[in-house]
C-alpha cells in the first residue's frame, strides 16, 4: 500500500464526489490517468463494466442488515435480505451473491465482504440487485464459474472451526448445486451416503466428486477403480454395480 | 622330343590295354598289380600325347574318351549286375561296385594324370577324379538312390524292432552318399537324410500309439528314454554325425512333444501320482524327457505346483474337520488341529523339496511352484485361526515346558529352522510376531518356558531372516527376564534386611514399556501381605533407579498358596487375583458376590471369571450358592472346607480371555501407521507421483512384514491428504504431490 500524497488525496475525494463511485474505483481511473483528473473522467465512463455503486448507499445498506451489537450481519439480517429480494433463503443464488462477497460463512456477511461483494457485482440497491438476480442465477450454468462457486461451497457451507462437512448440510449443497446441472446420479449419490456412510464430508471427497460428476458417464463405463479416486466414489460405484444400477463391464 | 608324333588311335590301343588289365585286377582275374615301368609307360603315353604338337595334341579327345572309358564300363558291366539285385543284396552289389570304381578312377587318373596338371585347368573342366565319380554318381547312383534309401529304412527299422542287420554294410552304404557327395554332406542330407528322419518319425510316431495305449506313465518313459539312446547310438554305429540332432529331435518330437499331456496326465500313472507315491526315479526320468522339448518343464512344474497346493488343501481341511469333531480323524495328533497342521505343513515341505532336490535338479522353474503352492494355502485359514497365529502356537507348543524337553537340540534348531520357512510363505508376518510375543509374555511371565536358549535361537533365527526390526522387542523382553533374575538375590537380601519378620517370598519382574505386549490392569485391593512386598520392592527399587516410574501390574501375576482344609493343607498355584479373592475368606467365612466385588474393586467380568475359576471349575476351592455353574450377582461364596485331592500342590487356572481380537486390532493399528510412514516417506523422496505408482511403492516397501490392503492405502492417502501432508495434482490427474 502506497501513501497518496496530499494532491493526489484530493483528486481521489473529488472524483468520487462528481461520480459517486467507490474510492476502489476511484484510485483506479485516477491511476490509469497518470492521476489527471480529467482524464480519469474518461476513462471512468469509457469503462462499461465498472459499475455506479455509491459508497454511501451502500454503508446505508450494510447498516440496515447488520446486527444491533455487532459489525457483521447475521442470520436475521440474512433473512431480511432475502425478504427483501424476495428471494427463498434456500435459493441457489444466495450461495453466488456469497461466492461474489467470498463471505467465510453461511449466514453471515462482515462489513468487508458485503460491500465489496455488492460493488463486485455492481449494485448499490436492493432494487439493482433484484434486477441482477437472473444474470447471477445463471451463472451457475457456465462451467468455470460453477466450478469456482462449487468448491466455494465446501468452505462456506461447513460450521467454523471443523475440517468436514456434516453430511446433512452436504446433500442439501448437492442438491441444490445440481438441480440446475442435471447430475443424473445425484439421487443415488444422496441414497447411499445416507445409507452406507452416514459421517462427515472431507474436502477431498467434496472437491473429487465434481471431477467425476465431470468426467464419468453415467454408466461408468470409463470408471476406473485402480484410479486415484476418495474411497467413498469408489464405494459408491460398487453400491450402483450391486444394486443393478449401471451395467459395467468389468 | 625328335619323335614322330603318335597317333590317336596307336596310343590309344596302349591305353586300352592298360585299362584291359585293370578291369582284370578288379575283378580278380589278374592277381598282379601294375610295376612301376607299367605305370610309367602308360603315363608317359599320355605325356606325349599331350605335349605333342597340334594337330597331334590330343588333349581333348583323350579327356572325352578317359570319361568314355568309365562310362563303357559302368554300362556294361557295373549297371547289369546290380539291376539283377534286390534288397541287401542289391546294397552289397553297390558297394563293391562302388569299391572298385573308386579303385579304377585312382588308377586311371594316376594315368591320365598330365591331363589334371595343364589341359583341366587350362580349360576349366572338372578334374578327372571328380569326373570320375560324378559318371558313377550320373550313370548308376542317380537312378538307384531312392531304392537305395528304402532298403536302408526297412534294414534299420528292422533293428528297431530287435533284429540283428549288417551295421558295417550300412556304414559302407552312407559312406557311398557321403563320398559321392565329395567333401560336402549336401547330397547326404538331401538324398538320404531327409527321408531317413521322415521315415524314423514315422516309425516312432506308429510306437507311441502302440505304448500310449498299452504302457503306463513310467513304462512309456523308460521306452523313450531307450528309444533316444538306441538313435543315438546307432548315429554312431552307421550314420553321419551330424544326422544326431535331427534324428533327437524328430524322435523326442514324437514321442514326447505330441504326446506330452497324454504322458503326464495318464490315468493312476501320470505325474500327480508320480508325486503322490513317491516315485523318485520316475519323476527324474520325466524331469530329463521333458526338459529336452520347448515348455516341457513349465508343464510338469505346473502339474507340481498344482499338486502341492492340493496337498495344502487336504491338511487344512483335515485340521478344519478335527475342529469341527467330525468322525474319522485319527486321535493321533497331538495338539490343537492348528498345531497339527504346522506340523503337517513342515513334513510336506520337506517331502516336496526333496522332490525339487532330487528329481528336479533344483530348477529354479520348480523352487518357485513350491514357493507360489505354499504361499497360497499357507495364507487361508486354519480351522478358524489365521495360519499366523497357528504357527505362533506351534512355536509355543514347543517352547513351553513339556513342548520338547524329549527332543535334542538338533531337532529343535531345525524345526526352527522350518518355521522360517512357513513363515516366510505368510504374508501377515507382522501377526506372527505379535502373537509370538504376546504368547512369548505369557511364557515368561508364568514361568512357563522351557529352555531360554532355545527361545533365544528361535529369535535370531527371525532375525536372520526378517532383519532386527523383526525381533527386538522380544529380545528385549528375554533381557528383562534375565536381568530380574540377577537383581532377585540383591532384593532378597534388601528384604530381609528392611522386614526380618516378613514371611512371604516375593519376586518381581521388571517390564521396559514398549517391549512387552500391553497388559490390562486393574485397581484391585490387595491384601495387606502383598501390599509390603510392594511397598518394599519400591523402596527398593527406588533407591537403585531414581528416575524410573513403575506401574504394577497385578494382573499377570502368580502365587503360591497354602490353603488348610479339613483333610489335609494344599498348596494352590494360583494368579495373584485369585490369590487375593482366597484371601478374602480369611476374614470371612461367607461373601457375597457384591462384597467380594467391592472389597477388591474389580470389574464385574474379571470377578466373574476369577469366581468360576474357583468355585465352578475343575477344583471347587469355593462353595457357591446357588450351586449351578453360572455366576450371579446375588451368589453367595464360602470356603469349600471339605476339598481334597490327592496330590499336595494344585494347578487352580484361570482360563485366559480371548485376544484374539485385540491383537488382530494392534496389528491392525500398527499397520495404519506403516502405511502412512511409507506414503510419507515415498512422497518426500519423490515429490510427485502417480497414484498407482505410490500405491506399487508402499505394497512393495511394506511386503516384508506384510500384505496391505490397496483400499486402506488408498483411505491413508485420503487422510494425509486431510492433513496436508499431500495434495491432488492440480494439472495431472491421478497424481499427488508433496507439501513440505
Amino acid at each position: 500500500q502506497h501513501k497518496l500524497g496530499r494532491g493526489s488525496r484530493d483528486k481521489v475525494q473529488q472524483f468520487m464526489a462528481i461520480t459517486g463511485a467507490s474510492e476502489k474505483v476511484a484510485l483506479q481511473a485516477l491511476k490509469a490517468s497518470d492521476w489527471h483528473l480529467e482524464g480519469s473522467f474518461d476513462y471512468f465512463y469509457s469503462q462499461p463494466q465498472i459499475s455506479v455503486t455509491n459508497s454511501r448507499h451502500l454503508e446505508d445498506l450494510y447498516s440496515r442488515y447488520k446486527e444491533r451489537d455487532a459489525d457483521m450481519i447475521m442470520v436475521e439480517g440474512t433473512s431480511q435480505l432475502c425478504n427483501d429480494l424476495l428471494v427463498d433463503p434456500q435459493d441457489v443464488v444466495m450461495l453466488v451473491i456469497s461466492w461474489h462477497m467470498k463471505a467465510a460463512t453461511m449466514c453471515e456477511f462482515t462489513r468487508q465482504e458485503f460491500i465489496d461483494g455488492l460493488q463486485s457485482i455492481g449494485v448499490d440497491s436492493i432494487e439493482k440487485l433484484r434486477e441482477k438476480l437472473p444474470s447471477l442465477r445463471a451463472e451457475i450454468k457456465d462451467d468455470n464459474k460453477f466450478r469456482e462457486i462449487y468448491n466455494f461451497a465446501f468452505a462456506w457451507a461447513r460450521e467454523k472451526g471443523q475440517k468436514s462437512l456434516p453430511l446433512e448440510t452436504a446433500i442439501g449443497m448437492w442438491r441444490l448445486l445440481f438441480a440446475e446441472r442435471h447430475w443424473p446420479l445425484i439421487d443415488h449419490w444422496c441414497q447411499f451416503l445416507q445409507v452406507r456412510h452416514n459421517k462427515a464430508i472431507s474436502r477431498d471427497t467434496w472437491s473429487q466428486l465434481l471431477e467425476f460428476v465431470k468426467t464419468i458417464d453415467p454408466q461408468l463405463s470409463n470408471y476406473d477403480e485402480e484410479g486415484a479416486w476418495p474411497y467413498l466414489i469408489d464405494e459408491f460405484v460398487e453400491y450402483l454395480t450391486e444394486n443393478g444400477c449401471v451395467q459395467r463391464n468389468k | 622330343q625328335d619323335q614322330t608324333p603318335i597317333a590317336l588311335e596307336d596310343g590309344w590301343r596302349d591305353m586300352e590295354a592298360g585299362i584291359a588289365r585293370l578291369k582284370r585286377i578288379l575283378h580278380g582275374v589278374d592277381g598282379t598289380s601294375f610295376t612301376s615301368q607299367e605305370y610309367i609307360n602308360l603315363y608317359t603315353m599320355i605325356f606325349n600325347m599331350c605335349t605333342q604338337k597340334p594337330p597331334y595334341d590330343y588333349s581333348e579327345q583323350l579327356y572325352k574318351r578317359y570319361k568314355q572309358a568309365l562310362e563303357e564300363y559302368i554300362k556294361s558291366t557295373v549297371l547289369p549286375s546290380l539291376k539283377s539285385k534286390h534288397g541287401e543284396f542289391l546294397l552289397r552289389e553297390l558297394v563293391e561296385r562302388w569299391k572298385n570304381h573308386k579303385v579304377m578312377v585312382r588308377w586311371l587318373t594316376r594315368f591320365f594324370h598330365y591331363l589334371d596338371r595343364y589341359y583341366v585347368s587350362r580349360k576349366l573342366l572338372l578334374p578327372l577324379k571328380e569326373l570320375g565319380l560324378s559318371c558313377f554318381h550320373d550313370l548308376v547312383f542317380g537312378g538307384l538312390k531312392t531304392t537305395l534309401t528304402t532298403i536302408v529304412i526297412d534294414m534299420v527299422d528292422n533293428e528297431r524292432e530287435g533284429q540283428l542287420i549288417d551295421r558295417a554294410l550300412l556304414k559302407d552304404v552312407v559312406g557311398i552318399y557321403l563320398e559321392i557327395g565329395q567333401g560336402s554332406v549336401g547330397l547326404y542330407e538331401l538324398d538320404f537324410e531327409k527321408a531317413f528322419c521322415k521315415g524314423t518319425t514315422d516309425y516312432y510316431s506308429k510306437k507311441a500309439q502302440i505304448w500310449m495305449l498299452e504302457d503306463s506313465c513310467p513304462e512309456y518313459m523308460l521306452k523313450v528314454e531307450d528309444s533316444l539312446q538306441k538313435e543315438k547310438e546307432r548315429v554312431g554305429h552307421y550314420l553321419h554325425a551330424s544326422t544326431e540332432e535331427k534324428l533327437l529331435e524328430g524322435t523326442i518330437l514324437e514321442l514326447i512333444s505330441w504326446r506330452a499331456e497324454e504322458i503326464l496326465y495318464k490315468e493312476n500313472s501320470g505325474c500327480r501320482v508320480l508325486l503322490l507315491d513317491g516315485k523318485y526315479e520316475d519323476l527324474s526320468r520325466m524331469y530329463r524327457l521333458f526338459s529336452k522339448i520347448d515348455a516341457g518343464l513349465f508343464h510338469v512344474s505346473k502339474i507340481f505346483k498344482e499338486h502341492v497346493k492340493e496337498e495344502g488343501m487336504s491338511l487344512l481341511k483335515h485340521a478344519a474337520d478335527a475342529a469341527n469333531g467330525t468322525k474319522n480323524e485319527k486321535k493321533e495328533a497331538v495338539g490343537s488341529p492348528e498345531q497339527e497342521f504346522v506340523r503337517k505343513a513342515i513334513e510336506l515341505h520337506d517331502k516336496q523339496l526333496a522332490y525339487v532336490t532330487n528329481c528336479f535338479q533344483n530348477n529354479s522353474a520348480f523352487h518357485k511352484a513350491l514357493k507360489a503352492a505354499f504361499e497360497d494355502f499357507c495364507n487361508k485359514d486354519v480351522a478358524g485361526c489365521t495360519s499366523a497365529e497357528s504357527l505362533a502356537s506351534f512355536c509355543d507348543s514347543i517352547l513351553r515346558k513339556g513342548g520338547s524337553e524329549k527332543l535334542s537340540d538338533e531337532v529343535v534348531e531345525d524345526t526352527f529352522d522350518k518355521v522360517v520357512t512357513i513363515l516366510s510363505y505368510i504374508s501377515d508376518k507382522d501377526l506372527f510376531v505379535e502373537f509370538h510375543r504376546k504368547k512369548l509374555g505369557k511364557r515368561l511371565l508364568f514361568d512357563k518356558s522351557a529352555n531360554n536358549e532355545h527361545e533365544r535361537s528361535l529369535l535370531s533365527k527371525l532375525k536372520q531372516y526378517f532383519g532386527g526390526q523383526f525381533t527386538a522387542k522380544m529380545e528385549g523382553m528375554l533381557n528383562d527376564v534375565s536381568t530380574a533374575r540377577d537383581h532377585q538375590t540383591a532384593f532378597e537380601e534388601y528384604m530381609r534386611d528392611k522386614l526380618p519378620n516378613h514371611r512371604v517370598d516375593f519376586s518381581v519382574t521388571v517390564l521396559t514399556t514398549g517391549f512387552w505386549p500391553s497388559y490390562k490392569t486393574s485397581n484391585i485391593n490387595l491384601p495387606s501381605e502383598m501390599i509390603k512386598c510392594v511397598e518394599i520392592f519400591k523402596d527398593y527399587y527406588n533407591s537403585k533407579q531414581k528416575s524410573k516410574r513403575l506401574t504394577w501390574i497385578y494382573s499377570m501375576g502368580n502365587c503360591n498358596i497354602v490353603a488348610k482344609f479339613d483333610a489335609k493343607p494344599i498348596e494352590l498355584i494360583v494368579t495373584t487375583y485369585q490369590a487375593a479373592m482366597l484371601l478374602l475368606f480369611n476374614g470371612s467365612e461367607r461373601l457375597s458376590y457384591s462384597e467380594i466385588v467391592t472389597q477388591l474393586n474389580l470389574p464385574d467380568d474379571d470377578a466373574v471369571r476369577l469366581l468360576h475359576s474357583l468355585s465352578c471349575a475343575k477344583y471347587k476351592i469355593l462353595n457357591k450358592v446357588p450351586s449351578n455353574r453360572i455366576i450371579s450377582p446375588n451368589d453367595v461364596f464360602q470356603v469349600n472346607h471339605k476339598f481334597i485331592d490327592k496330590m499336595r500342590r494344585i494347578k487352580v487356572p484361570l482360563p485366559p480371555t480371548d485376544e484374539k481380537k485385540k491383537v488382530v486390532e494392534d496389528v491392525n493399528k500398527d499397520r495404519r501407521f506403516s502405511i502412512d510412514a511409507s506414503i510419507v516417506r515415498i512422497m518426500k523422496s519423490r515429490k510427485v507421483m502417480g497414484h498407482q505408482q505410490l500405491v506399487a511403492e508402499c505394497v512393495e516397501q511394506l511386503s516384508r512384514m506384510f500384505k496391505p490392503d490397496i483400499k486402506i492405502i488408498k483411505r491413508r492417502i485420503e487422510d494425509l491428504i486431510s492433513r496436508e501432508y499431500l495434495e491432488r495434482d492440480l494439472e495431472t490427474a491421478n497424481t499427488y504431490r508433496y507439501l513440505a
